[in-house]
């Protein structure tokens, strides 16, 4: 035993505690009527050991009998996710149907309409071809000749002065909702991120529209820019491409309603 | 051999009576188990150095089991049961591997 003076050192606790793992009952030597017996066979020793046999005995009954529960209670818990899963599988299975319902009713509407047709290709519901340009552009290696969102929005812009009918970019239709916009270094576009280099694809008078944008401010800067920043813009003819039709949710109005009667 | 006796019986009337915990002390059993392996460890290491004396045995065996469950009885109505049955496991777990040591070196000589 350390005297009780001398002040506790440093992590010794744990020592302390190794040190003395025997009871010091066991050191000491009494005389009389406690004077030890040092036999270990005696029924106070055994029964001791009986108890200590059962306390095991116990817990390790209690153990082995609540592991059923516990294991019930994870079953029941699959059970109840294996039920939810199937039951989502059928709402979206019932979600799937009813929209292919919408669009069979929309489709069998085709055609009935034209000028209704004619809307939804205007405002880019449906997909569209026809002839048109393909215009391939990517950035220069200085910083002048980087691509950014407002270049894109003042190109897409360009288009529409030069007479084109449907503007893709990417693959991304330009809707009446349509934004173009930089977001976190990344251009975004119906807020879906495109990359370089951008293909933009303009339906219209092929030969018209080359000659109209290049007279355009817009043309004659990214001619410029072509040449001086090594920006990449090249633009082919062509007399069949195909623009995909803009997202549904790009396509959804809200809050704005059409005012009675005046149609002008 | 009345020890060997004695552990037999508590297994056996264990098994056969299947007793069940009442849940209150559900709680403080695993803790008064190793409480009462840290008595019986340590007699075992008296038995190995010849201090053997079966009164402190009763007696150490007791007092662990009871201090253990009613140092996490008190900490579970204080709020820190966890970790005072954690503090209770490591000090036990140390006397317990320390008297496992000294037998193993009575027995190995290493």
């Amino acid at each position: 035993m350390t005297d009780q003076g001398t002040p506790e050192q440093e992590g010794g606790l744990l020592e302390k505690i190794a040190d003395t793992a025997l009871d010091d009952d066991y050191y000491v030597v009494r005389a009389g009527p406690y004077e030890q017996s040092r036999e270990f066979n005696t029924v106070l020793t055994g029964l001791v050991l009986a108890v200590f046999a059962l306390l095991v005995a116990i817990a390790a009954i209690q153990t082995r009998t609540d592991r059923p529960a516990t294991e019930r209670e994870r079953e029941t818990l699959i059970n109840d996710v294996d039920s939810r899963k199937t039951l989502l599988a059928g709402r979206q299975a019932t979600a799937d149907r009813l929209r292919e319902q919408v669009e069979e009713l929309t489709s069998s509407v085709v055609g009935i309409d034209s000028s209704f047709e004619e809307l939804r290709l205007i405002s880019g519901d449906r997909a569209a071809r026809g002839p048109g340009i393909r215009v391939r552009t990517s950035s220069g290696p200085t910083p002048e000749g980087v691509i950014s969102d407002r270049d894109l929005q003042t190109l897409v812009n360009g288009f529409w002065y030069a007479g084109a009918e449907a503007v893709s970019v990417n693959g991304k239709r330009i809707g009446p909702l349509t934004s173009i916009r930089t977001a976190g270094g990344v251009i975004k576009i119906n807020y879906q991120p495109i990359g370089e280099p951008f293909e933009i694809l303009v339906l219209g008078d092929p030969e018209a529209l080359e000659d109209r944008f290049s007279q355009t401010a817009v043309g004659r800067d990214w001619e410029q820019r072509r040449n001086g920043a090594g920006v990449r813009f090249d633009v082919t003819r062509s007399d069949d491409l195909t623009v995909k039709a803009a997202p549904k949710d790009r396509l959804t109005i809200l809050h704005a309603e059409a005012t009675k009667g005046d149609d002008s | 051999m009345i020890p060997v006796i004695g552990l037999a019986i508590g297994i056996i009337a264990g098994l056969v009576f299947q007793p069940t915990v009442p849940t209150d002390l559900q709680p403080y059993l695993p803790i008064a188990i190793v409480a009462a392996l840290d008595a019986v460890i340590g007699a075992l290491r008296a038995l190995g150095e010849r201090r053997f004396n079966d009164r402190v045995f009763v007696v150490s065996f007791i007092s662990n089991v009871v201090i253990a469950a009613f140092m996490v009885y008190l900490g579970d109505q204080l709020g820190v049961g966890s970790q005072l049955s954690t503090g209770v496991v490591v000090v036990l777990g140390i006397r317990i591997f320390a008297n496992a040591a000294a037998i193993r070196r009575r027995i190995f000589h290493a």
